[in-house]
């Protein structure tokens, strides 16, 4: 056999960014796409419930949190250019922007945990809590670790190190404006 | 489009989405539409913040699977 | 054998395969239990058989782990190993440790003693002492490694084969936990026994295939690590989380049932990628190795692993499914699939390529080594099949029509009765694997005219020695 099947250049290599990176986002989509058709799917066995259930929630929050968060991935996206630019100091100012606004999300998550707590609620009370809690907490413990990630490769500040967190970050993002429409508006 | 005309235009669909949400409307055409708006800013995302616009086919890819899936949430949120 | 050290490999191999050979006989042993419930009622009570069973399965696949560690390291780092005398010596700690625990589930001595009595439990039962054993020899066995790999070379293959071994040795640390709650007993057994096969054993699996993918097909090491990267984040991700599906029915909380199901049913994946894997390999490979045993037996442990592991897993994984499906025949099926091929393969595989090796002569075995192949594997497959017949029928019997246990295994008698034909099959083709291994100095059989015209003419093609 020859050295040509090995050498041509595969599809994979024109991913951009770090291809572990991009296992994870796939498996990650993969979980969440799955955690989401599993909520649609029981939701079809108790629609009314559902709806009721959904009425705790704060819709108007997440709402806003949408935008906080594609903003936040906006400024980690500069943050990239940033690094590639050579511009050490704008790089970490745009990252500290991004985990802040990351810090929002969180506080305004976790008004909506505690307006649920108080209310009793919790993961037994109805099966769309188990799910909500389930997907929007597992989406939360996201936020917190690529707000760690995005702050542990603003110390290097390489490109490459930059553009994999901030990749881990837009995952985020894209798991949440998918997340957001199914459990909050449907 | 740089990144910043992305999030503009996730800013823009994030609004449409919240209009159409304060409208009261629901049925089925509001889930599709829901849902597609969801499927454009995944898009946005995959594209522009996450560079996939530089590799075509793995977009296509993305697109595809990311289609099939908004279409079974369809379903299922249409049957409900 | 490029290094000295390497001879180690040889004293665990042995120990493993006669481990094996026991292993099997104890199964056609409960095979017959089975078939006439009264077997041997008296001298060996089906627990202790069953534990037999189990107990040194897991003990000779970890040897050969540790025998493909000492086989694989100095290769990999260029450089001998550590310290030889250490390594027999965790050998040795381990042979006693495991006559120590054959002593005491037969003849329990000590019933009730902290430190040398049985523990009433159903798989972590090894009396303490032996429990403590085991850490140290694996301790040894981290120290010995880890200190050849750190002076010598890195790989990805070396890399990835000390995480799952770190792994497997800390997460051991969960059997000195028996809490008097038996749903918490068993939550921690399973952070020793799944984490092991569905996280950290995939590191070692993943890493020895690739290991042998590198040696058989000559495929470029860029290449192989690569896919051992992706291989061992996806098991790693879906193999945690995935812990979740055994806890559907133990008293822990609703949620663990869709993290269950959602994480466990995407352990499919690594045991896919793991089988695109090896053929990918072989259909790039450049090099015509003449061990075609050792890659029978590793494309074999590949498939064999994504369906037992990877499919027959996911039939019953869905909490939905196992509401029913719980603790049936189904699971004794994808329990003896899963295993066979993920871990026994694996270990024959790496077995039939070194021990050419190590003894110093060609693999002239090969016909009888394959033979082997294909009587033990078959023997599994059928096994796995009557066993899933077996469980659809005590399914619906048992918990669809509310039948009485033993009067639903009455009526299963049939699907023993060929399980046990089955394992007849296994046991003479392990005893087959281990002659063909040891024993023939000579080729078994001569090139045909084909392969005749072939070796004179096609100057890539090497023979099947």
């Amino acid at each position: 056999m020859t050295d040509q099947a090995t050498d041509r250049p595969s599809a994979l290599d024109q991913l951009p960014g770090e291809l572990m990176m991009w296992v994870l986002i796939v498996s990650e989509l993969l979980v969440f796409g799955a955690g989401l058709a599993a909520f649609l799917a029981v939701r079809i066995t108790d629609p009314a419930g559902f709806a009721e259930a959904q009425g705790h929630l704060h819709r108007a929050g997440a709402g806003v949190n949408t935008i906080v968060l594609v903003t936040s991935g906006w400024l980690a996206a500069l943050a990239v250019q940033a690094a590639e630019a050579g511009r050490p100091g704008r790089l970490r100012a745009l990252v500290a922007g991004a985990i802040a606004l990351g810090a929002v999300f969180l506080v305004l998550k976790g008004a909506e945990y505690a307006d649920l707590a108080h209310a009793g609620i919790t993961f037994e009370t109805h099966a769309f809590f188990t799910f909500s809690y389930l997907l929007t907490g597992f989406h939360a413990a996201h936020v917190m670790a690529g707000m760690i990630l995005l702050a542990v490769v603003a110390v290097p500040a390489s490109p490459r190190a930059v553009e994999t967190g901030a990749a881990f970050w837009h995952m985020v993002d894209l798991v949440w404006v998918l997340l957001f429409p199914v459990v909050y508006l449907l | 489009m740089t990144v910043t005309r992305a999030w503009l235009a996730l800013l823009l669909l994030s609004a449409a989405s919240t209009g159409l949400a304060a409208s009261g409307a629901h049925g089925a055409v509001f889930v599709v539409l829901v849902l597609s708006l969801a499927g454009a800013k995944a898009h946005v995302i995959l594209s522009r913040y996450l560079g996939l616009s530089a590799a075509p086919p793995i977009r296509a890819g993305f697109d595809l699977a990311l289609g099939v899936v908004l279409v079974l949430f369809a379903v299922l949120a249409i049957a409900a | 054998m490029k290094y000295q050290s390497q001879k180690i490999a040889l004293a665990y191999f042995l120990v493993a395969m006669a481990l094996f050979a026991v292993q099997v006989t104890m199964g056609l042993v409960l095979g017959w239990i089975y078939v006439d419930g009264n077997f041997l009622t008296e001298v060996l009570p089906f627990n202790v058989a069953r534990m037999l069973h189990t107990n040194s399965l897991i003990v000779w696949l970890l040897l050969g782990f540790f025998g493909a560690a000492y086989y694989l390291i100095p290769e990999e780092t260029e450089r001998e190993i550590h310290s030889s005398k250490l390594a027999y010596l965790q050998l040795a700690i381990f042979v006693l440790g495991t006559a120590g625990v054959v002593v005491t589930y037969f003849f329990n001595l000590f019933e009730g003693n902290f430190l040398l009595g049985r523990e009433g439990r159903e798989f972590l039962e090894q009396p303490r002492w032996v429990k403590a054993g085991i850490v140290v020899a694996a301790l040894i066995f981290l120290y010995n490694v880890s200190m050849t790999v750190l002076a010598g070379k890195k790989t990805a293959i070396t890399n990835i084969l000390l995480l799952g071994l770190w792994g497997l040795a800390l997460l051991f640390l969960f059997a000195f936990v028996n809490p008097s709650n038996l749903a918490l007993d068993k939550m921690y057994w399973w952070y020793v026994v799944h984490l092991w096969v569905e996280g950290t054993w995939e590191l070692v699996m993943a890493s020895i295939l690739a290991f042998l993918m590198l040696k058989l097909t000559g495929v470029d090491r860029e290449v192989v690590e690569k896919w051992l990267y992706v291989i061992a984040a996806l098991a790693l991700f879906s193999g945690i989380l995935g812990t979740g599906h055994h806890y559907y029915w133990i008293g822990t909380p609703g949620y663990w049932q869709w993290i269950g199901s959602i994480f466990s049913s995407l352990e499919v994946v690594p045991f896919f990628a793991m089988m695109s894997f090896a053929f990918v390999m072989v259909w790039k490979g450049r090099r015509d190795h003449p061990n075609k045993a050792a890659l029978l037996w590793s494309l074999g442990c590949a498939t064999l692993a994504f369906f037992g592991a990877g499919v027959w897993g996911f039939l019953h994984t869905l909490h939905g499914v196992n509401y029913y499906s719980h603790g049936t025949q189904i699971t004794a099926a994808h329990g003896h699939l899963a295993f066979y091929g993920a871990y026994v393969c694996l270990n024959l595989a790496i077995i039939s390529y070194a021990m050419p090796h190590l003894k110093g002569r060609d693999p002239y075995n090969q016909v009888l080594n394959m033979a082997s192949f294909w009587l033990m594997s078959g023997g599994v497959v059928f096994m796995t099949f009557t066993l899933t017949f077996a469980g659809t029928v005590q399914t619906h019997l048992q918990r669809v029509n509310g039948e009485a246990f033993m009067d639903v295994q009455d009526q299963l008698w049939v699907f023993y009765a060929m399980r046990f034909g089955s394992g007849v099959a296994v046991v003479l083709g392990a005893l087959l694997f281990i002659y063909a291994i040891l024993v023939p100095r000579r080729e078994v059989v001569t090139p045909g005219p084909l392969e005749k015209g072939r070796l004179d003419h096609d100057a890539d093609h090497v023979a099947a020695e």
